[in-house]
């Protein structure tokens, strides 16, 4: 052991630490069961109407909207179907250069203009909700007619507060990591319930709403 | 949490207008208690890995941080799902929460023309090992991350890592699948549970605490602190 780290003893206890930090958010996730089920419910109502999911975040959510598009498009369990998901944050040419030119603020609303219809779902994810791109790519996206999805976390920031998002779910920690570690929990069984929904069709076709 | 929903009722207040013999109310039912299994599932999870993991998670740390502070940079791997925690894991280094050094790290997956260059000419196999032999120094790091534990890019990697004399940190599911058999991992952490999804949510966890301890246990690096549920410093 180098001299100039700690001892063992520090990381012993940092593990435990560590570990009971994630109980709580995954707890307040379970009282959400009922908003996280009717955001499926919308979600499949737009796939099934032949929308696509759209994508985004920023840092360690771009991550996130990279694993959500794999989620859908290539599913782990066999037999489920491919749905079309697309990550914005995978055009690192068009990022960088709207970002570059209009500003990092604008990214995603760019990018949204050009390749969203108004069937589509759009999913931010956003750490803290305060991520200015994130929001405007949501309110870009309220505009053009999509389901709107905020994946936030801590107090929720601005995303959680705008009117232009239809369904916000948050993870209620101020550790970036454990929100992101609920984030992947709260993805993981957006994709799930999804698949559920499309197993009772009914559910999914109104034949009037005026 | 709040939900401004399109049309929050519409099912309730008009369940006629939804055809076949479908109730929404049912499904919505089955599809809030599937949320609440789930998310017990991984709470379970966590604590099994806990138990199993937590001497050698702190142990890994140590080691992690140990190279870091001798020069090592960190090289993390893996396909599908699993590039993304590459990725992850690789930003959570370089651009750390708030009050942590951060420290070099690079995600293998992160450049697509090298990752076409070599499965085009060489074969997918060789995608990350091939890039090990270029990039590896002896006090770095190679993390590699796979479900199945499976997957012969991964298992090429690490054994090109410990050939260079690399710390090897591998990350699988289930029962370990073949990275289990391998002789070239230092430090291997199988997450036991047969669902894909409950794997990479507690993975996330381990290479997010192994993060922690290696950037924290640097000299000067201090502990996160964990008070405030929601604090505006939080960062995106």
């Amino acid at each position: 052991m180098n001299p100039e780290t700690r001892d063992q003893r520090f990381f012993d206890e940092r593990v435990d630490a560590a570990f009971e930090r994630r109980v709580a958010p995954l707890e307040a996730l379970v009282a959400e069961a009922d908003s996280v089920a009717r955001a499926c419910h919308a979600m499949a109502e737009r796939f099934h109407r032949g929308g696509k999911l759209i994508v985004f975040g920023n840092g360690g959510g771009s991550t996130d909207a990279q694993h959500v598009s794999v989620e859908f498009v290539h599913p782990v369990i066999v037999g489920k179907r491919a749905l079309p998901a697309i990550s914005l944050t995978a055009d690192v040419a068009t990022m960088t250069g709207v970002a570059q030119r209009v500003g990092f603020g604008q990214i995603f609303a760019h990018q949204l203009s050009y390749l969203a219809t108004a069937d589509d779902i759009a999913l931010g994810l956003s750490g803290d909700g305060r991520c200015e791109n994130v929001l405007r790519g949501l309110e870009k996206a309220r505009e053009l007619g999509l389901l709107t999805v905020g994946l936030v976390g801590g107090d929720g920031g601005a995303i959680a507060r705008s009117q232009a998002v239809d369904h916000v779910l948050n993870a209620a920690s101020g550790d970036p990591r454990v929100v992101k570690e609920v984030h992947v929990t709260t993805y993981h069984i957006l994709w799930e319930l999804v698949h559920v929904f499309f197993e009772h069709p009914g559910v999914l076709t109104p034949e009037v709403v005026s | 949490m709040t939900s401004h929903a399109e049309h929050p009722d519409l099912a309730s207040l008009y369940p006629f207008l939804y055809s076949g013999e479908d109730d929404v109310d049912g499904v919505l039912a089955e599809a809030r208690q599937s949320t609440i299994d789930k998310t017990r599932e991984i709470i379970d999870l966590r604590r099994q890995v806990r138990r199993q993991d937590g001497a050698r998670l702190a142990a890994c740390g140590a080691a992690m941080a140990e190279r870091f502070a001798s020069g090592g940079r960190l090289f993390a791997f893996g396909n599908g799902g699993s590039s993304t925690d590459a990725q992850d894991l690789a930003t959570t280094f370089m651009d750390p929460p708030q009050g942590t050094a951060p420290m070099p790290a690079f995600a293998l997956t992160a450049d697509i023309a090298v990752i076409t260059a070599l499965s085009n000419d060489v074969g997918f196999d060789v995608v990350f090992s091939r890039q090990l032999a270029a990039f590896a120094r002896p006090h770095d790091i190679a993390v590699g991350l796979s479900t199945s534990g499976n997957s012969a890019n991964l298992l090429s990697a690490f054994d090109e890592a410990s050939r260079r004399g690399m710390l090897t940190v591998g990350i699988s599911g289930h029962t370990g699948g073949k990275m289990a058999e391998l002789d070239s991992i230092d430090y291997l952490f199988v997450v036991p549970s047969p669902s894909v999804h409950r794997i990479q949510e507690a993975q996330t966890t381990v290479y997010h605490v192994l993060a922690e301890l290696a950037a924290d246990g640097l000299p000067g690096g201090h502990p996160f602190d964990a008070g405030g549920a929601a604090t505006p410093e939080a960062r995106t």
